[in-house]
């Protein structure tokens, strides 16, 4: 019987670019064109480029600026196996999402003037893809937003 | 696409217009602009997104700011993309604001 081995995982483009404000919207550029050609509809690209824009703004933000370090985004995209993933990797301090509050459901309902300033960045972004991982380690810290791909899009 | 801001005071209400992409980077000068329309004494605050192709966070954090520097003041959003309003819902702001096609008054006028 004829077997055929599992393709090579494809490998992923990257760019990168420094650690600032300025490098929010080529980001966003480079995330919704590689998501679109690996066939996410308009809301996904959509969603998929609000997550990374909001964890690459505390990055910047809190990994670099505040903690007074420099450095560089690496933005790498590409399909992994039934998902197109977006791998963010910096250098500055570690900021893991998941140690960082998001407002309590019953924050939500409050009168705005009542509302809390932060944590909406990160509801933001886990809310807007199907997975958001982070791991932190001597290389770096690394980010990866995955989205699930339907059968068609693969 | 850098945001363009215009904005205008007439009389209780201020209007501010977005066009492009409000993100950290372009946060900062529109939170400028509110300021300096908050130094009148405001009833409504009127944002004109229809071209507003994109919002981060941090226009969230902005309203915000305004509701707490005048809670009185009545927030519309005119004319949001879907991919905003679905934002505005997430984050529980969609009721806290006014979501409308039209600028408030226009309607009535054209009855």
């Amino acid at each position: 019987m004829y077997r055929r081995s599992a393709p090579p995982p494809r490998p992923m483009n990257e760019i990168t670019l420094p650690g600032t404000l300025d490098s929010l919207e080529p980001i966003r550029d480079y995330v919704a064109k590689n998501a679109a050609d690996a066939g996410l509809d308009r809301s996904a690209v959509y969603k998929l480029c609000l997550a990374v824009d909001e964890i690459a703004t505390n990055i910047v933000m809190h990994g670099y600026e505040e903690s007074g370090l420099t450095g560089d985004i690496v933005v790498a995209a590409g399909k992994v196996e039934n998902s197109f993933q977006i791998h963010l990797r910096d250098h500055g301090r570690a900021y893991d999402p998941d140690t960082h509050e998001q407002p309590p459901d019953t924050d939500l309902d409050l009168p705005l003037e009542d509302r809390r300033i932060g944590g909406l960045g990160i509801l933001l972004a886990r809310d807007s893809v199907d997975d958001l991982q982070y791991a932190s380690g001597p290389d770096g810290n690394v980010h990866r937003f995955v989205v699930n791909l339907r059968q068609d899009a693969q | 696409m850098p945001l363009d801001i215009k904005s205008s005071v007439e009389g209780t209400t201020g209007r501010l217009k977005l066009t492009g992409e409000l993100d950290g980077a372009s946060a900062p000068a529109v939170r400028t602009e509110v300021e300096q329309m908050l130094t009148h004494k405001l009833d409504n605050l009127v944002l004109l997104v229809e071209n507003l192709n994109f919002m981060a966070s941090a226009g969230l954090r902005i309203i915000i700011f305004a509701k707490q520097r005048q809670p009185q003041l009545k927030i519309y959003v005119v004319k949001p993309q879907e991919s905003i309003i679905e934002t505005l819902k997430k984050t529980g702001f969609y009721d806290a604001v006014y979501v409308q096609d039209s600028e408030p008054g226009e309607g009535a006028a054209a009855q």
